[in-house]
């Protein structure tokens, strides 16, 4: 047998962490006493967006954003895994999250993968700073799920630049974006995926329309965004012409968690949701004294338990090829689906426990945790539906994992 | 806090073990053997019994010292994994339970005596822990062991002891009049131990009624740790041990289903065209590939960290793989159609040995149950999460 080990980590990955840890206690700011968004999907005000990007700005600057990017696009060449360090202590120190998550686990891999070194020089470094805000023009009315269907035109012009038309929906944080990642159609007679491009698009041309879409919380964050002729250079297209879906699957699998190669962000399960849904069953009163005495509530708490640990298993045995071998990035394909799904139940057993008082909302004093529990549980459907439903996400895993017939 | 090592703790030859495992089952035992076996008096075979010995399998998780690898639990949960798949039909699990409970429990020269057989197949045991009230935990212990001339008398009854009419070795705690809960180990057959067998749902599984009366043992008999503390270690690596055959299981009751959603064809498709066939096959894989993690972190727990981690890791293991192992069968069955439903279709033969498993060394709810004692009133996050 392996002889036991003093500690789980390399000590210089745990001196690492002692080091981001001690710095996040150091610099974390303090709360700023207005109402901050739960996740980058919900960013409104002005207010909110400058104090999330100084945070992300200063995180940066303390050379802890972009570590497995190369030094020459603004990273700093270093391992992943010393990356995965910061994201695990930023969410143990109850930072804030980093407001550009679209570009840096998003835009920037896929940039990493098929960008012009030119473009890897521009747009890298200032995903990292924060300096320019992300978007992902992909969704229409007309294309959610059947995403390839999109009709968006990018049309060539004899100069070789572009000039776009059509119409994106829910396209999150596009009020405070530089630029969008687009998927646009240049060949309508080609088939359905052939036609398609993928641009790095300049939000501040003229022809687009920016308008908020308000969610059921209430909140804002996403948006449409409408272009009527907008211009773009020849050197926005990421990848080759018609080559946009492939690119586009690329980001998929970012945005799902499937592939990992993010500029820094949040790590999902973490051990620390489960112990916050303690604290609320401690605090709230049923009949018999709290739900933390409820042996109904007891069993539920114990079954979210057992998920959360078993996400934060899936992301260690990932990693390991030959304990993955029957089913390669099974894994990692499910890890959205299972997350969000385990992360909504979390949420709603929260508002489910704190009985009446789980039902008061925002702006009434009384509410306990500032009425976060219902309206985590109501953006927890955010994370459900966005990025690719649950449901394509089983279609997804049936159908490449488990080689079941194609849903058409 | 120890926790469990990123790394599983896991080896390049914990693989090779489970390649070999996979490669032997696959010709040693398949469905024909099981179901052969299945109606055989003695229920499994000896000369299967024999190899397996021989491979050393038994004694994969014990100290070199007494016979065994020393390869640790990992290796262990993958090994049985395989093991789960082809449903072997053999004391394996009943002798490797008893082995854990001697090795927590028994003194240098205890180990000495019983392990090195175990380990080689030469001798089976079993560990006898429900009582007829269905408690198995140490704290539910109500048999007892009396001192006499020279050693003790014991008075009791155990119930599902697996694999009890062929053991020549029953292992079983007993409270003292002190109170306090000791594990015996006695030979058999020996007097006043009366042997039943039970007729149970999974023919793969053999169990019996064992009723002590007044059986007299030596003082040598009695392990020479305290037995709580010693049954909870080996009840802890009883749970992640038959979680990890689980889930094997679970997952060839998986396999069998894709497969027939693959070839089957209603409506001119193939079912497992259809969303309601594709999405619960999915939902069973999720399930494994979550158990599996589960079966994994146990082991590695129960290898490199603290007790208190092992024992939350193997309770959800158990849990968990009890859980996705009944899903599995359910699906299992429904999605085969009136085929399913016959004995010609082996799901039914995965499906007795979930009803039998998940019922074995506590189900879902049971340990549920301590978890959330450990999270809510023992608060074992805050005394240092990851
Ligand atoms: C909070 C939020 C933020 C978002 N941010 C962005 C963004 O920044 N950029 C962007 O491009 N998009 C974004 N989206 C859009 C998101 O990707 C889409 O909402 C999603 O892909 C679903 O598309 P849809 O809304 O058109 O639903 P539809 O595709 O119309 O689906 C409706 C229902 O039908 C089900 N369904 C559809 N097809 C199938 C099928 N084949 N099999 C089984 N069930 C099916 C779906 O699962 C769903 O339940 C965001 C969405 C949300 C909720």
């Amino acid at each position: 047998m392996t002889p036991p080990k003093e500690d789980v980590e390399p000590r210089e990955i745990a001196e690492f962490r002692r080091e981001v840890r001690a710095w996040m206690e150091a610099h974390k700011p303090p709360d700023p006493g207005f109402k901050l968004p739960q996740s980058f999907l919900e960013v409104e005000s002005e207010r909110q967006f400058d104090f999330l990007r100084n945070w992300q700005r200063k995180v940066y600057e303390a050379g802890y954003l972009g570590l497995d990017w190369p030094a020459e696009y603004g990273g700093r060449g270093d391992a992943l895994k010393r990356q995965r360090v910061v994201s695990q202590e930023l969410t143990r120190a109850g930072a804030p999250f980093l407001v550009n998550v679209i570009g840096l686990q998003w835009a920037g891999p896929t940039i990493l993968v098929y960008g012009t070194d030119a473009q890897k020089k521009r747009m890298l470094q200032p995903i990292l700073s924060a300096e320019e805000i992300w978007c992902q023009g992909f969704s229409e009315p007309g294309s959610g799920s059947d995403l390839a269907s999109a009709q968006a035109r990018a049309e060539k012009q004899p100069d070789g630049s572009y000039r776009v038309t059509g119409h994106k929906v829910w396209t999150t944080l596009a009020h405070h974006a530089k630029w969008m990642i687009l998927l646009a159609r240049t060949d309508p007679n080609a088939g359905k995926y052939e036609g398609l491009s993928f641009f790095l698009f300049p939000m501040d041309v003229p022809g687009v329309t920016v308008q908020p879409l308000i969610k059921m919380t209430g909140e804002g964050g996403f948006n449409q965004v409408i272009f009527d002729s907008a211009p773009m250079p020849a050197d926005a297209l990421l990848g080759k012409e018609g080559q946009g879906w492939q690119v586009a699957l690329t980001t998929l699998l970012y945005e799902r968690g499937a592939a990992e190669g993010s500029g820094g962000g949040q790590a999902s399960a973490s051990g620390e949701g489960i112990r916050r849904v303690v604290s609320v069953a401690r605090r709230a009163a049923r009949e018999n004294g709290s739900a933390a005495a409820d042996p109904v509530f007891r069993d539920r708490m114990a079954q979210l338990w057992i998920e959360e640990e078993a996400l934060r298993l899936s992301a260690m045995r990932m990693r390991i090829p030959a304990l993955t071998a029957d089913r390669p990035h099974a894994l990692q394909l499910m890890n959205k689906l299972v997350f969000s799904e385990y992360y909504q139940r979390l949420t709603d057993l929260a508002c489910e426990m704190l009985g009446p008082d789980g039902a008061l909302w925002l702006g009434e004093p009384s509410a306990p945790d500032r009425a976060e529990w219902p309206r985590a549980y109501m953006n927890s459907f955010g994370m459900t539906i966005g990025g690719g439903t649950s449901e394509i996400l089983r279609n997804i895993l049936g159908e490449r994992v488990l080689g079941l017939p194609k849903t058409r | 806090m120890r926790q469990i090592p990123i790394d599983f703790g896991f080896r390049e030859e914990h693989d090779l073990l489970r390649k070999e495992a996979r490669r032997f089952l696959g010709e040693r035992c398949p469905m024909s053997e099981v179901r052969r076996l299945a109606d055989d008096p003695l229920g499994h075979d000896p000369t299967l019994w024999k190899e397996i010995g021989g491979l050393g399998w038994l004694g994969v998780a014990l100290p070199e010292a007494y016979g065994g690898a020393g390869l640790g639990s990992v290796a262990l949960c993958l090994l049985l994994d395989e093991m789960g798949r082809r449903l072997v039909p053999s004391p394996f699990l009943a002798s490797l339970l008893a082995s854990f409970a001697i090795d927590a429990g028994g003194s240098e020269s205890q180990k000495a005596l019983w392990l090195p057989e175990i380990a080689s197949g030469t001798r089976i045991a079993t560990l006898a822990l429900t009582e007829p009230s269905g408690g198995f935990e140490p704290d539910s212990v109500r048999a007892t062991a009396s001192p006499c001339e020279g050693g003790f008398v014991l008075r009791g009854q155990k119930t599902h002891v697996q694999d009890a009419r062929n053991a020549g070795l029953v292992v079983a705690p007993f409270r003292e009049p002190s109170g306090q809960v000791s594990i015996f180990a006695i030979e058999l057959p020996s007097p006043g131990v009366v042997i039943e067998a039970e007729v149970g749902v999974d023919p793969t599984r053999r169990s019996a009624r064992v009723a002590f009366e007044g059986t007299r043992v030596g003082a040598s008999a009695r392990l020479e740790a305290p037995g709580a503390a010693a049954l909870e270690h080996a009840h802890v690596r009883g749970f992640a041990a038959l979680a990890a055959e689980m889930v094997g299981a679970a997952d060839a009751t998986l396999e069998l289903t894709r497969q027939y959603a693959i070839d089957r064809k209603q409506f001119g498709h193939p079912i497992g065209f259809f969303q309601a066939v594709k999405h619960p096959i999915v939902d069973v894989m999720v399930g494994v590939e979550l158990a599996r993690n589960h079966a994994l972190g146990a082991a590695a727990a129960i290898d490199h960290a603290d007790p208190c981690k092992a024992e939350s890791a193997s309770r959800m293991a158990k849990a968990m793989a009890s859980d996705v192992f009944s899903l599995a069968v359910r699906k299992g069955v429904q999605l085969h159609g009136g085929y399913g439903f016959t004995i010609d279709c082996d799901v039914h033969h995965y499906f007795k040995r979930a009803l039998w498993s998940r019922a074995t060394l506590g189900d879902a709810p049971h340990h549920r149950h301590r978890l959330a004692a450990m999270l809510v009133d023992r608060d074992v996050l805050a005394s240092g999460a990851p």
